[in-house]
């Protein structure tokens, strides 16, 4: 019996459907007071004036700290260019600037609005190519001082905030030589994760340390990211991870972690806790990047790609995150899947008075991809060729080598993605049933899964259960709560109701690299997979004695262990986890687990922080969709996905990780307006004007599972859930521009420019 | 803050005589509560009026007659009928389904956003409101009510007790269309309303067409139903009233778009709503 592939509950939904389930939003601690923090309320601009004196004199106040109170550090995930509060110069609007601790809320609250400020306005910088002009102000002046987090420095200057660049010989010369050139300008907006439970933190300062509770994707980054702003070694912040009601990327750096534990401090230890309000935590979100992507391709007369440039410049706000180490993905991506001569890629990330974007699924992946194959249809379209023959005629196999000298050994699973979706919805009869006012659109990808590390410790208990002992964290995906439970259950021939996983504790777990880039089921569940082999092989010596057999003729399986080829002649394993504990010690196995990353060409470009993509996963997507002359608002009518998995370790987590990543990307092609003004400030500032789709928006997923079992991978298993976000703005755009017959190139694509292109 | 919390409409006028300056009256609370919770307003009171039963009522025998307690979910299920399927097309698309059990109709008139959905479909059917004060009651038609953006006629003693409607006649057709960027629980970025009435030969003999946020109020297209009104339903005639049915408004650039798109989204909702009244007139 195995439970790989099985339909198991996950171990988290009861509690989470019935209100059980206690979220980092809803953690208390004896003791606790409230803070609130005052944030900037302009983009840029010079305080010349903060007087907190009558926020200290308000009922109930404790502490109020600013920029004079904090260590005189920087802090940041690649550059530290970040610090706790502006003290002189404010840079983006939602910036702390000074933080109160007090009885209630309300009254954290009052006295923060009580604080005197002034701020002298400046001019923001918000425009991508103006920001890169040699007259622009700068938005960190001091940029040259800053110094990497870890490693050599990277190339940037000025408002460049890093920089990739492949120029590889031979781009001026097929373009001199092209039948015929095709250029492409595509923006793309910002996108807010929009989780449903907003950021929060309760730090407590006790015993020297800083205990920080938080609902987190990635407690360890947090632990560092404190400790770089309060300047003490990681060792000396704890972080304690609790349910998370989503996260997406937004929360895999420090938000409010950092404030709540230095208010601790400053309050005289009691325990403090921050939660944002949600307009807080649209404003200072790492959003997904806006970016200006240009492409432009010499092609032959029959299609042949014989060469591209690709230009991006993406909105890095007002401080790093995470995004000077992605900028290489540009160099990834520009490609799409499809063969070309030599191409020249030119990633730029710009600073502005603008929130710092960060990680959103599908990092940097989204709009990329959306112009890749805005750009194939447009040269399909140009040289009359069919979409999908077109795309299937340049498409990676077996071998490909990559810009980066990266070999995809089984891209010619792209080919089977494709075959797969016309199984299920044949591209000429998607064609056939084109009417006017709807489209079809195709596209395909490539994708990582990340290879951070990550480790586990698994204990079989005197019962016969089990506890995992982790770092990871089940941000809603459940990788853990399915995932990782599902393949500790499967090594030790348990039922997945009887093992236990913790919730993250740096204190406890060994590192773990966060969940992100679909990495857990893999990378903890290798991890935990080792640690459940130590576990078994420690299992069969001690029943070895118990059965009078050799340990090798032992196989551990439906809650016993058992003589191969004499099933009846058996022990429980609760009856052998017991024994142990008298003769051997406790039955325990430990496990770690990271992927290196794939071979490439060091020289292929400068500034290549993020040099190759391991674990590769290929995916291949199809909408059918429907325009309304009228409103010019799109409707979705089917979306079909086939996607690489390596292996299906649970089919409704991986379904429900597929759909939701599809919904997301719906939203970001047609829904979610995150605009941003000429002042540098958001204009949705709330739910109700940032809209994210509703059920009613999106059609039932059709998905094709590509099974080619990774030998690395526990039980095969590669990434899912990030893969599928990528292509949804690509296939839908590719639609809707089939269904109207005139290109749109933006991200989203707004009622609005519907109407103009079809009355234009 | 003080909260009166009342059960019978006469208790209900003598709050608001004696407080009616600074009590703000709730019902559902779907507006009422967000704008507390955002500092929109700051009432003395709160005057509590959702357990009064008798502004529960609907007459549809003849002549609507609508409590002001009916709420969205009950009149988007269709409870007055074919005539008013503009009533309920508007009361299903008031933000979602927790909203509609709870909103009112009363509360939706007296909140006078501009984007109110349940307005447009109400003024083509020419209703007119009541109101109760311990003085006294007085019936004015919704258009005259409405003076603009959260601003009715309503004096502070006052309290909208029920809408009224003529009963259609024979030959109607009505709709409610509604422009949001997605399927459901959207505040309206146009809506619009109408309602036409044909004789046996096919001729328009009554045209109400009123449109939601365009201006700082739900209004009539004056222009555009007098130019559908006096022969059938013809493209011209259509054209015409698609032609006019701006004339007079400003429409407006807000947060969920901007004016050039809504010049461009009513001619085409106008033309939609046209086939579709109808052919649920049965022409």
């Amino acid at each position: 019996m195995t439970v790989i592939g099985e339909r198991v509950p996950r171990a988290d939904g009861q509690a989470k459907v019935s209100g059980e389930a206690v979220y980092g939003v809803d953690h208390e601690e004896p003791g606790m007071i409230w803070g609130a923090l005052l944030r900037s309320p302009v983009s840029s601009g010079t305080i010349t004036r903060l007087d907190t004196a009558p926020a200290l004199a308000m009922p109930g106040v404790h502490a109020v700290i600013t920029a004079a109170d904090a260590p005189d550090a920087y802090a940041g995930w690649v550059l530290r260019d970040q610090r706790l509060f502006a003290s002189d110069r404010v840079r983006y609007e939602g910036q702390p600037i000074a933080a109160v601790a007090a009885e209630t809320l309300a009254q954290a609250r009052a006295a923060a609005a009580a604080i005197v400020l002034d701020v002298e306005a400046l001019p923001a910088v918000v425009d991508l190519e103006q920001a890169m002009t040699p007259d622009s102000p700068l938005v960190h002046p001091d940029w040259e001082s800053y110094v990497p987090a870890a490693g050599p420095d990277f190339p940037r200057h000025g408002n460049v905030a890093a920089e990739c660049i492949a120029d590889p010989p031979g781009v001026d010369e097929a373009f001199a030589r092209a039948y015929r050139v095709i250029t492409d300008e595509f923006v793309a907006q910002r996108q807010y994760q929009a989780y449903i439970e907003p950021k929060s933190a309760v730090g407590i300062f006790r015993g020297g340390r800083y205990t920080v509770h938080t609902a987190h994707q990635f407690p360890f980054n947090v632990r560092d990211r404190v400790a770089q702003f309060l300047d003490v070694r990681p060792s000396a912040v704890r972080v304690v991870g609790h349910t998370i009601g989503g996260g997406f990327g937004a929360k895999l750096d420090a938000g409010l972690e950092p404030y709540a534990a230095l208010l601790s401090r400053a309050a005289g230890g009691l325990p403090v806790k921050l939660v944002n309000t949600r307009t807080e935590d649209l404003l200072t979100c790492p959003s997904r990047e806006g970016a200006i992507t240009r492409i432009r391709s010499a092609v032959a007369a029959d299609g042949t790609i014989l060469a591209r440039e690709l230009e991006v410049i993406a909105d890095n706000g007002a401080c790093s995150g995470e995004m000077p180490w992605l900028a290489a993905i540009a160099l990834h991506c520009a490609r799409g899947v499809y063969q070309g001569g030599p191409t020249r890629v030119t990633a730029r990330l710009v600073y502005t008075n603008t929130a710092p974007t960060g990680a959103f699924r599908g990092v940097n992946g989204t709009y990329l991809y959306h112009a890749v194959e805005r750009h194939m249809d447009h040269i399909a379209a140009e040289l009359t060729l069919d979409r999908r023959d077109y795309r299937l005629r340049l498409l990676f196999g077996d071998g490909e080598e990559l810009l980066n000298g990266q070999v995809l050994h089984e891209a010619g699973i792209l080919r089977q993605g494709f075959d797969a979706l016309e199984a299920l919805a044949p591209w000429a009869d998607l064609e056939a049933g084109r009417r006017p006012y709807r489209g079809i659109g195709i596209g395909a990808a490539w994708w990582l899964t990340n290879p951070g590390p990550g480790s586990a410790v698994v204990s079989l208990r005197e019962d016969g259960t089990a506890a995992v002992v982790t770092a990871a964290n089940d941000n809603g995906s459940g990788a853990v709560s399915i995932g990782v439970t599902q393949i500790v259950a499967e090594r030790l021939g348990i039922p997945p109701e009887d093992v236990f996983v913790t919730l993250p504790d740096t204190d406890i777990a060994g590192y773990d690299g966060g969940s992100q880039g679909s990495r857990t089921t893999r990378a903890v569940g290798k991890a935990a997979l080792i640690a459940a082999d130590e576990v078994v092989e420690k299992i069969k010596a001690v029943a070895a004695g118990l059965l009078e057999a050799a340990p090798d003729d032992l196989e551990v399986a439906e809650g016993s262990v058992r003589v191969k080829g004499a099933p009846g002649t058996r022990v429980p394993i609760a009856m052998v986890a017991s024994t142990a504990l008298n003769t051997v010690g406790p039955l325990q196995g430990t496990g770690s687990f990271v992927t290196p990353f794939p071979d490439f060409n060091p020289s292929c470009a400068s500034g290549l922080l993020f040099p190759s993509f391991p674990t590769p996963t290929y995916h291949v997507h199809i909408a059918e969709v429907e325009v309304d002359p009228v409103t010019g608002t799109v409707r979705v009518l089917r979306y079909l996905v086939a996607q690489e998995v390596g292996r299906v370790i649970s089919p409704d987590g991986t379904y429900g990780q597929v759909s939701g990543a599809v919904a997301q990307g719906i939203g970001y092609a047609l829904h979610e307006s995150l605009r941003i003004g000429e002042d540098g400030r958001y204009r949705e500032r709330t739910l109700e004007s940032y809209r994210l789709p509703l059920a009613v928006d999106i059609p039932r997923v059709e998905f094709v599972a590509l099974e080619h079992p990774d030998p690395d991978g526990p039980y095969g298993a590669k990434g899912v859930a990030e893969g599928p976000v990528l292509l949804p703005a690509a296939v839908i755009a590719n639609a809707v521009c089939d269904a109207i017959g005139r290109p749109l190139n933006s991200i989203p694509i707004t009622p609005e420019e519907v109407l103009a292109a079809i009355q234009s | 803050m003080e909260l009166h919390a009342v059960d019978s409409l006469d208790a209900a006028l003598d709050v608001l005589a004696t407080r009616g300056e600074r009590c703000q009256v709730l019902a559902g609370g779907t507006d009422v509560m967000v704008q507390l919770a955002r500092g929109e307003i700051t009432p003395a009171a709160l005057l509590h009026v959702e357990r009064i039963e008798a502004l529960r009522g609907i007459e549809v025998d003849g002549p609507i007659t609508l409590g002001a307690l009916v709420t969205h979910r009950e009149l988007a299920k269709g409870v007055l009928g074919d005539g008013f399927r503009s009533v309920a097309e508007s009361a299903a698309t008031v933000g979602g389904r927790q909203t509609q059990v709870v909103g009112t109709i009363g509360g939706n008139v007296c909140n006078a956003s501009p984007a109110a959905d349940t307005v447009p479909a109400l003024l083509v059917h020419d209703a007119t409101v009541t109101l109760r004060s311990s003085a006294g009651s007085r019936t004015v038609p919704l258009s005259a009510f409405l003076v603009g953006r959260r601003a009715t006629t309503r004096a502070p003693d006052e309290l909208l007790t029920a809408i009224g409607m003529p009963a259609t006649g024979e030959g109607s057709g009505d709709v409610y269309l509604k422009v949001g960027r997605r399927s459901a629980m959207e505040v309206a970025i146009v809506g619009l309303a109408m309602r036409l009435r044909f004789d046996e030969a096919g001729t328009v003999t009554e045209a109400r067409v009123a449109l939601a946020s365009v201006g700082p109020r739900p209004q009539r297209a004056t222009g555009a139903e007098a130019a559908l009104v006096g022969g059938p339903l013809e493209p011209d005639r259509v054209d015409a009233a698609a032609s006019a049915v701006l004339d007079g408004v400003e429409p407006v650039d807000d947060l969920r778009a901007t004016a050039a798109y809504r010049r461009r989204v009513v001619p085409g909702l106008l033309r939609r709503a046209a086939g579709i009244c109808a052919q649920r007139a049965g022409r």
